[in-house]
């Protein structure tokens, strides 16, 4: 069986075509010849572990798997000359509106690689709508974003870079800010061949640095890669509970604890819009500028998703999974961080998601699970083991600019 | 003579159409063929109200930090008295601000000509415009939602709510109210010096060939060999909002360029012999505006008496109408008071200036109940 890596989608729809004999309810049945070699993003040398979860949907649910390495497109290849270039990009601001803000100001490497704060930093004189999500281990996405709307890292930088309450970059004025770097000029020429550096290839550079940014070695990878003391007996029940009875595997599936599809799960609005004009411009804007009927842009106060992608109404109140990985240093959670802690979410779940403005959209999966407090915090544990060391990165210097060569007027 | 000829042909039935209303208002003043002075528009106060506080309002930047009053100072002529203007935060310009005094009256806009009448659409283009205010207008929409006195006033305005097209309408609108006033020309009050200074003006200067008209220009782009400024390909920053421009207007080999082709822009020349034409400017508030150029290359109106007595400057397509002038110091003295002359009242009063704004966002009460 071969698989495109880079689309986990296809990949899936590949697999329920040729192992449809195979299919067992809701899940990957643990007899089901699925071998790691079948499961997208998972290290050669994993266990499986599969989801014995009762009751839930149609979909296939991938086990459980040691992260593998981050697949690499083929048509933008590592090199560490340009992962170098990539680092010094995304710490610098001038891919964006005007030169205060980079990529790693909302993806600060000290506190996760995303923001601290329940939503992230807008522009200068904006705020943000959504969490800030973090780089690590955003290699293995096929979708970036909440709602999915960049297929690929390069995309996703390209369009963070141009959003008015994002970077508020232009991308004449970015490609010719570059031009005028000349540690930038020999760079790009080095690794690309531009005689000026071009743009679209400081999107490839960014994504190259950031796909050296994962982590496969948390306990659980160890766990998985057979040093069972890797797990701690909480962490180990609340392994079991993770793929049982709480049923989490339903969403949260394969290396990488994303099937990143798309539920509602009635996360509550965001309450800053309640009390904060910057929240409440932005809200507005984006209800706006993302296409809404004259109806909905009046009456809609809460983030409608996917549905800006799909334009269903089935859609609204919908955003993909997120990976469960280094969830230790990204708190607050969900695509409004309207949750502060990792036990806060397991509540959440285990009372059966919340309420919002879509909630006729809530996923069926999401029901009261009936756990402990014992087995919360178990879950929570075994979460724990998501995360490894903390991944910090220095921000590296960075080059000035300096005139060209011939400054002089009329030639 | 033909050019010059045909110059004055248009100046003259320019003044033909308004020579009514001249005698009517300063019979004193000038004689009938003389231009001026600039008409005042009639403008919808509260819509010009309302053009007024945006006008000034740095929450129309991308950024909050630049309003448009940031390079269009009332106290300077609504210029900016730099040689190059600043830009948006992060950029640096590479052209002279330019006085916004009777802009209503414009036929082309920016020193290349590149957009026709409707301030409509400049406005656009300045707010927008990633160097300039770098603003997402539809971002600016809510802003403006967010401000209960916007809210009102484009209400008092006959609109429903802020909107960015309302926006478009209502900078317009103020811009009208822009009018000179008091020039010692218009009122005839001019001394002994101003008048020799016109006679020059009107003759052996020729100076109005190109600068006729109420606002004394004839919104005709020509080259008149301005040098480059090289603070353009000095500064990075500017160099770096030339390349910018230069690839979005479609200049060809922007990179290696080192002049500003000025109305190539708009003309296209294959053979380049359009390279450096620039709108002639108005003459009106120059007393407020200096330097002067579309790049600001002349600092006082003695250096730009001189710059055409000595025939302008070097360039290979400069116009060929341009001969030096033989003026003598005296002469050259006289021609700037006259210029000063056609300076009016700064106009610098609560009438063109909006009272001060508070930028700080209100948060919308009951936001959950009330309609977006």
């Amino acid at each position: 069986m071969t698989f495109s890596i880079s689309n986990p989608l296809r990949m899936a729809s590949a697999v329920m075509v040729t192992t449809a004999c195979l299919w067992s309810g809701s899940a990957y049945a643990a007899d089901a010849k699925i071998g790691v070699s079948d499961v997208p993003n998972a290290d050669p040398k994993s266990k499986l572990i599969f989801s014995n979860t009762t009751g839930g949907d149609a979909d296939a649910d991938w086990p459980l798997a040691a992260l593998g390495k981050p697949p690499i497109p083929d048509d933008n290849r590592q090199t560490p000359a340009k992962i170098e270039l990539g680092k010094m990009l995304f710490f610098d601001g001038r891919l964006g509106g005007d030169g205060s803000l980079s990529c790693a100001s909302c993806h600060e490497p000290s506190v996760g690689w995303d923001v601290e704060a329940k939503i992230s930093f807008g522009y200068p004189g904006t705020t943000h709508w959504r969490n800030s999500q973090t780089i690590v281990n955003s290699a293995y996405y096929g979708k970036l974003f909440w709602a999915g709307s960049s297929k690929s890292l390069e995309s996703q930088a390209k369009s963070a870079a141009g959003g008015a309450v994002a970077g508020n970059g232009e991308a004449d004025m970015m490609e010719a800010r570059l031009a005028f770097i000349p540690e930038y000029r020999e760079r790009f020429a080095d690794v690309f061949g531009d005689q000026w550096p071009r743009l679209s290839n400081a999107w490839r550079a960014i994504a190259s640095f950031e796909r050296t940014i994962f982590q496969d070695d948390t306990p659980f990878d160890a766990y998985l890669r057979g040093d069972d003391k890797a797990l701690h007996a909480a962490q180990k029940r609340g392994l079991e509970l993770f793929t049982g009875k709480a049923g989490c595997m339903e969403c949260h599936n394969g290396p990488l604890l994303s099937d990143e599809k798309y539920y509602n799960t009635g996360v509550p609005a965001l309450d800053l819009w309640n009390d904060d004009a910057l929240a409440q411009i932005t809200f507005r804007y984006e209800l706006y500028a993302k296409g809404s009927t004259e109806d909905m842009y009046r009456s809609t106060k809460d983030d409608p998703g996917f549905y800006f992608r799909t334009k269903e109404k089935a859609d609204k109140g919908k955003f993909r999974v997120p990976s469960l990985r280094y969830t230790k240093y990204t708190e607050p959670y969900m695509h409004n961080g309207m949750l502060p802690t990792l036990k806060s979410v397991v509540q959440f779940y285990n009372a059966g998601g919340g309420i919002n403005e879509f909630s006729a959209n809530k996923s069926k999966l999401i029901k009261p699970l009936g756990l402990s407090d014992k087995e919360i915090d178990d879950i929570v544990s075994f979460l724990e083991s998501l995360s490894g060391d903390e991944l910090i990165v220095e921000a590296p210097d960075l080059p000035e600019y300096a005139p060209l060569a011939n400054a002089r007027g009329r030639k | 003579m033909n050019w010059l000829s045909k110059s004055f042909g248009y100046a003259g039935a320019l003044s033909a159409c308004l020579s009514l209303a001249l005698v009517v208002e300063s019979p004193q003043a000038r004689a009938a063929d003389m231009p001026g002075p600039v008409k005042a528009v009639k403008v919808k106060q509260a819509l010009a109200d309302l053009g007024k506080r945006l006008f000034f309002d740095p929450r129309l930047s991308g950024d909050g930090e630049l309003a448009c009053a940031s390079c269009h100072q009332p106290e300077k002529g609504f210029a900016d008295g730099m040689e190059l203007s600043d830009a948006y935060p992060g950029t640096l310009g590479f052209r002279n601000t330019p006085t916004l005094i009777n802009s209503a009256q414009r036929a082309v806009w920016f020193h290349d000509g590149r957009m026709g009448t409707s301030l409509n659409d400049v406005t656009r283009e300045m707010l927008t415009e990633t160097y300039l205010m770098n603003m997402d207008m539809r971002l600016m929409q809510e802003r403006l939602k967010q401000d209960p006195v916007y809210v009102k006033m484009f209400k008092a305005a006959g609109m429903s709510e802020p909107s960015n097209g309302g926006v478009r309408n209502a900078i317009p609108e103020y811009l009208k109210t822009l009018v000179s006033k008091n020039a010692p020309y218009d009122t005839g009050k001019m001394s002994a010096s101003a008048k020799r200074g016109q006679d020059i003006f009107m003759g052996k200067g020729e100076c109005i060939a190109c600068h006729s008209g109420d606002r004394f220009t004839d919104d005709k782009p020509h080259n008149t060999g301005v040098p480059e400024n090289d603070k353009i390909f000095e500064e990075p920053l500017r160099h770096i909002t030339f390349v910018t421009f230069g690839k979005f207007m479609g200049i060809g080999n922007y990179m290696n360029l080192r002049r500003d082709v000025g109305g190539h822009v708009v003309t296209n020349y294959a053979d380049k012999t359009d390279y450096g034409q620039f709108v002639t400017p108005t003459l009106r508030e120059l007393k407020y505006t200096a330097p002067y150029m579309h790049n600001g290359t002349l600092r006082s109106l003695q250096e730009v008496v001189t710059f055409y007595n000595e025939g302008g400057g070097d360039d290979v397509n400069k116009d060929s109408h341009l001969k030096p002038l033989f003026l003598s110091e005296r002469e050259q003295a006289d021609l700037v008071s006259f210029l000063e002359a056609l300076s009016g009242d700064p106009l610098t009063s609560k009438t063109y200036v909006a009272d001060e704004i508070d930028t700080d966002y209100v948060p919308i009460k009951s936001w959950r109940k009330t309609k977006n």
